[in-house]
């Protein structure tokens, strides 16, 4: 069998697989069936979004160990892209890179110490990272040009519809590589440690490792899209590490369906485009939004789309036996 | 004399203050099934978990004449010691398959995993038909196989199995006793631990009795079975 029917096989045989395909390639049609800026902005920010979801996904969602930073690494990218730009000169490209990986380094130092912590705790002592992240850009202020921030960041391409395409474009290799490897023996792994920690260290797994590692891989794309972030708005402030932000995140999984990656993709599509809608509604939105939190918190715990994507067919595959 | 397998000297375990196990020492042979039985409390599924290495403990384990204690649950792991631990700790929300997978999930040896899968299905040839249902949805005899099942894919050179049949019907305990004697007859060998004492002897070559975390007796399952404070306290013959 070669590559390509492969590739095709797998593709159409599981609904997560190809909902994501099909709606990807639609939202590269985007540009082309509308000429609205306000909305393609929109979607950029969309775009942002669904990469710091699925980010936190791949660690949260799938090992069950609920990071309430998730800013830490995005703020860490996207500060890291400022000075690196400001004061070096490195160029946006190149910083998507180089932020991943300071946000990948960050995730192994937040993640060595709470490794051993559970539940509560560890979205304690997240949160308590991010926060006093947040609160060192106001004291060294000097620095971080304290609430005002950072500007004149390089922009990363020419225009709004250079911005999408290049978001867009993130947001595919960060599901393809986070799909990949949440179907892989590594996320079977982390789905294992959140059921019971303790029967896959009975099982041979050193989970304190596919943990650890967890916390880089989200912490690299967190970085990358904060980097992205950073010279998409040619700027970069103390937002970026606000717990509000964490916590959004966190609702957006939530809705989506956490452990799916595609769930908090297409909720980040969802939630942001509906929150520019309801603009129009003024304070009612919140009203709006945290209803459908208790709703879906209530009748959908799973998600959303976890409950749509189970009830879509397979094709092409006989069912999987043993 | 045939080689030990694992060797127990002087094993202690505290929780904070409280002793639970208490100078232990035992040994296990290749190939044979051993079975420590007492009553609740008595420390049984901790000396299980100290083997395992998910409870520290004081004292000596050998491993083919190798110390382990000290040794990470997941390194006692790779080393050849699978637990199949109490109440089944299974991963209720992942399938059977993937319950499978996982305990075999270090291995590099992939011919081997898959016979070892054959095997594993051909002794519960229920789990093959509920391959793909999520192992909360099994019943509680069918998550004891999955249990075992799943110990057994990690290809241990002892397998150790706390309580099997705990909570489950005596026809599924008849079931899983005739699994249990199946591992043994293909060469597998077995520390078992079981609160009822005659399944622990219909399939045991040696019994340890363990009360307030000390050896109380030990000797084959005949001499057991014959020993008036057994048949009084366990067997429920007078």
């Amino acid at each position: 069998m070669n590559i390509v029917t492969r590739i095709w096989g797998t593709l159409i045989s599981r609904p997560p697989f190809y909902v994501m395909a099909i709606f990807l390639l639609f939202m590269l049609l985007v540009p082309f069936l509308t000429d609205d800026l306000y909305l393609i902005g929109v979607l950029v920010l969309a775009n942002v979004y669904a990469i710091f979801a699925s980010s936190w996904d791949i660690l949260s969602g799938y090992s069950g160990k609920e990071n309430f930073g998730h800013t830490l690494f995005i703020g860490a990218g996207a500060y890291g892209a400022a000075y690196l730009n400001l004061y070096l000169g490195v160029p946006p490209m190149l910083n998507l890179l180089l932020c991943g990986l300071i946000g990948a380094v960050f995730g192994v130092l937040i993640g060595i110490p709470c490794l051993p912590l559970v539940g509560p705790y560890l979205a304690l002592a997240t949160m308590a990272a991010a926060s006093i992240a947040e609160r060192l850009t106001m004291i060294l202020s000097k620095y971080t040009g304290g609430e005002e921030g950072l500007y004149g960041l390089d922009p990363i391409t020419d225009g709004p519809v250079g911005d999408y395409y290049l978001s867009l474009i993130l947001v595919i290799i960060t599901t393809i590589i986070l799909m990949a490897i949440g179907y892989s023996k590594q996320g079977l792994i982390l789905r294992s440690i959140k059921e019971d920690e303790t029967a896959s260290e009975a099982a041979g797994i050193n989970t304190t490792r596919y943990k650890l590692v967890a916390f880089a891989i989200s912490a690299f794309f967190a970085g990358m899209g904060g980097a992205f972030y950073a010279h998409y708005q040619m700027y970069t402030g103390p937002s970026s590490l606000s717990i509000i932000m964490a916590v959004t995140i966190i609702i957006v999984c939530m809705i989506g369906g956490m452990g799916t990656i595609v769930g908090p993709v297409l909720a980040a599509y969802m939630l942001t485009v509906s929150n520019e809608f309801l603009r129009s509604i003024g304070d009612l939105r919140l009203l709006v939004y945290t209803g459908l939190l208790v709703v879906i918190v209530l009748f959908l715990p799973r998600g959303v789309f976890t409950v749509i994507l189970e009830r879509l067919p397979r094709f092409g595959q006989k069912s999987r036996g043993v | 004399m045939p080689a030990s397998i694992l060797q127990i000297e002087d094993l202690t375990i505290y929780y904070g203050k409280a002793l639970a196990v208490d100078g232990v020492s035992m040994m296990v042979e290749d190939g044979e099934t051993v079975a420590v039985i007492g009553p609740n409390g008595a420390g049984k599924t901790s000396l299980l978990r100290a083997v395992a290495g998910l409870t520290p403990s004081s004292g000596r384990i050998l491993f083919r004449e190798k110390a382990i204690s000290g040794l990470k649950a997941y390194e006692i792991s790779r080393q050849g010691i699978s637990l199949c631990p109490e109440g089944r700790r299974l991963f209720p929300e992942l399938t059977v398959r993937q319950n499978l997978d996982l305990g075999a999930i270090m291995r590099k040896d992939h011919k081997k995993v898959k016979t070892d899968l054959e095997n594993a299905l051909r002794l519960f040839p229920v789990l093959k038909s509920r391959a793909g249902q999520m192992a909360r949805s099994l019943s509680g005899g069918e998550q004891q196989m999955l249990a075992i099942g799943r110990a057994m894919m990690s290809d241990p050179e002892l397998l150790m199995l706390d309580e099997p049949s705990m909570g489950l019907a005596l026809m599924v305990k008849e079931s899983i006793s005739t699994s249990i004697v199946e591992i043994t007859k293909a060469g597998g060998t077995i520390l078992l631990v079981e609160q009822d004492a005659g399944m622990a002897m219909d399939i045991s070559k040696k019994i340890y009795l363990l009360e307030n975390g000390r050896i109380r007796l030990e000797g084959t399952a005949q001499e057991m079975a014959g020993n008036p404070h057994v048949k009084e306290a366990y067997l429920g013959i007078a």
